[in-house]
């Protein structure tokens, strides 16, 4: 009965620290052999849930049901799920080899010496690191230490790993290899990941499926795609880094903000009114140029260069900072004169609007 | 331009010596100079009046013929075995709460400092103070008497072997506390976590991960204990009543009687005991890659 649920269910988390809610209530149901990343902002409750789903904490409410068992009340060890840390916590006195076997060698029950020798070498193969056995941890580059942290979980073959910010320690080049590198494990074994960032790319790249915590409660749970096309409440729209998140009111057919009557394609219900457009659907015009669509008088402000985009900041009536990204895919980098007018125009159909 | 530079790195080096000289200056003349001046002394002519500087193998083997001096070489050997082996298992424990259990910085500083609070005192005072602690009529004969456990006090408590270990255990344990502690406290938190997450025991943690990361403390912790103890006369004049007697105390006296060549000769034995016990220490844990 048990084993014919094959999913990892979290059922009304709650997690306080003294006052302050952590966890205000998560409901979470992640498949069998899915990448799912988490995403917040710091202070989301992003880390206290990993810790609860990894049995570091206990919640004050809720249930953590891994393969139909529930697993709330048992040691981390015992749940079927590994844990891969931030700073990878590494045991600095042992060698590769003895830092992969740790879980096998000290569990309960042990396995027989040829069959640890057995499962560490050929994890050891899938992650890249055969020859570096004998290395200390100290010997070796970051990027090997992560694959170290990883094959120390995996090969205690467990049915969820929880990796907490697993490629904030790297630097930006092996940050991008790193991705790659843990999505082919994870397909190659087979078994689900819950990968947190505070990286929006990162969560959109990596994630089969992303959820969106936001102050202690899911705020979107979908595929990456959905999220960046309907994200489900403003704030998931600021987070995306994707959106100019204009404030006002939803009034009929039309958003009213300071700065006019703005048009919108797709409405998304959220108590919170807000209208959304994205930084690349958006065309500087001259102050003089014809209307088109929806229009934002604006003063340029500052411009930065990302290399394969420019992101341009412009201020509008109000003082709020717009951006538009230009890709350089499209033409040559336009150029604008500081504190001069200009007009943001978009086509409704591209914005979105809350309420 | 290649001058220039070479000019740059020889006066780098002229300061990074200006630098160690006063303190090699200073361990020339009161540590080489005296040590080696010990060794010399100790092939002295000695006389009851006086001391020649006449070289002789008499004091030597006077110390090795002797039943007493051997003894207390042994009886040197087995109290600081002892010690060594009480302090640590009295003080890794505390270590263990003070650098790891204890979450709070603040607190772990605070309950290191009130570990050296009996320092505020004299080391007389500390030493004779388990005198009325002790004794026969002492607080804990009474109190064991009073709550009916023995119906005689217990003499051996005081002046004996007991007593010299217990004063110096006291004393020394500190010494054994302070660099385990340190250690622990620096190892991450995380990986104590993982461990749990990969199933370890807690005894297997302890085993495999907390007491191996924290041995170069364990180490720096002994060769501290072991340096003082082998070289103690005081703890044991004080509580043993003169039953135990260390090397220390056999220098003391025979410094007291103007018997120099043989102080040396005991002087030199402790020296190389010392040196030994620091480099068996040393190589069990390669420090220079730990600290």
């Amino acid at each position: 009965m048990a084993e014919t649920i094959s999913n990892i269910s979290l059922a009304g988390i709650v997690k306080r620290y003294g006052d302050v809610t952590a966890l205000d209530g998560v409901s979470l149901v992640l498949d069998k052999n899915e990448y799912v990343s988490l995403l917040g902002p710091s202070g989301s409750g992003k880390t206290s849930l990993l810790r609860v789903i990894a049995g570091f904490e206990r919640p004050d409410a809720g249930t953590v049901t891994v393969f139909g068992r529930d697993v709330t009340n048992l040691a981390p060890h015992k749940r079927g799920i590994g844990f891969v840390f931030q700073n990878f916590a590494l045991f600095p006195h042992l060698s590769v080899y003895q830092n992969v076997a740790f879980g096998l060698v000290n569990a309960d029950t042990p396995p027989p010496a040829d069959e640890v020798r057995r499962r560490v070498t050929e994890m050891i193969r899938l992650v890249g690191l055969t020859g570096l056995e004998g290395r200390d941890i100290g010997q070796i580059s970051g990027g090997q230490r992560q694959r170290v942290a990883l094959a120390r979980t995996l090969v205690t073959e467990p049915r969820l790993i929880l990796l907490d910010e697993p490629l904030g320690a790297l630097d930006a080049n092996l940050r991008m290899r790193m991705r790659d590198e843990l999505r082919n494990i994870r397909e190659r074994l087979g078994v689900t990941f819950l990968h947190v960032t505070g990286s929006e790319t990162e969560a959109l790249a990596m994630g089969d499926r992303v959820v969106v915590l936001d102050r202690g409660a899911i705020a979107q749970f979908a595929t990456p795609d959905t999220i960046m096309n309907s994200p489900a409440n403003p704030n998931v729209a600021r987070f995306l880094n994707r959106y100019n998140v204009l404030l006002g009111e939803l009034r009929g057919d039309a958003f009213v903000t300071a700065y006019g009557d703005l048009a919108y394609g797709k409405r998304i219900e959220s108590s919170d009114g807000a209208y959304g457009i994205r930084y690349d659907r958006i065309a500087v015009v001259g102050e003089t140029a014809p209307s088109a669509g929806v229009e934002v008088p604006v003063t340029f402000v500052a411009s930065e260069y990302l290399g394969s985009a420019v992101m341009y900041f412009f201020e509008a009536a109000d003082g709020h900072i717009l951006e538009v990204e230009h890709h350089l895919g499209k033409g040559r980098m336009p150029e604008y004169r500081s504190r001069e007018k200009y007009k943001l125009q978009w086509k409704p159909e591209d914005a979105i609007v809350f309420g | 331009m290649a001058e220039h530079t070479d000019t740059a790195e020889s006066a780098k080096n002229r300061t990074a010596y200006w630098l160690i000289a006063p303190g090699a200056l200073w361990m020339t003349l009161f540590l080489a100079v005296p040590i080696l001046m010990i060794v010399y002394v100790s092939f002295w002519t000695q006389t009851t009046f006086k001391i020649e500087p006449i070289l002789t193998l008499a004091s030597w083997k006077q110390f090795f013929a002797s039943e007493t001096y051997i003894g207390s070489l042994f009886t040197t050997i087995r109290l600081w075995l002892i010690v060594l082996a009480a302090t640590f298992l009295l003080g890794y424990p505390t270590a263990l709460f003070v650098g790891l259990f204890v979450k709070s910085k603040t607190i772990s500083t605070v309950l290191l400092v009130i570990c050296v609070i009996p320092f505020w005192t004299s080391f007389l005072i500390r030493v004779l103070a388990w005198r009325p602690m002790l004794g026969k009529e002492g607080a804990i004969n009474i109190i064991l008497q009073k709550l009916g456990l023995i119906s005689s006090p217990i003499e051996a408590l005081l002046f004996s072997e007991i007593s010299v270990v217990i004063g110096m255990t006291q004393i020394y344990v500190v010494f054994m506390v302070g660099p385990i502690a340190f250690m622990l406290s620096r190892i991450d938190r995380n990986i104590i976590e993982a461990a749990r997450d990969l199933g370890a025991s807690f005894w297997r943690i302890f085993f495999k991960i907390i007491l191996p990361l924290s041995l170069p403390g364990v180490i720096v912790g002994a060769i501290f204990v072991s340096v003082m103890v082998l070289g103690e006369f005081a703890t044991a004049a004080a509580l043993s009543g003169r039953k135990v007697n260390l090397l220390g105390n056999i220098i003391v006296t025979q410094v007291g009687s103007l018997k120099w060549a043989l102080a040396s000769v005991v002087g030199v034995i402790l020296t190389v005991i010392m040196g030994l016990v620091i480099a068996g220490f040393l190589r069990v844990v390669d420090l220079k890659k730990e600290l």
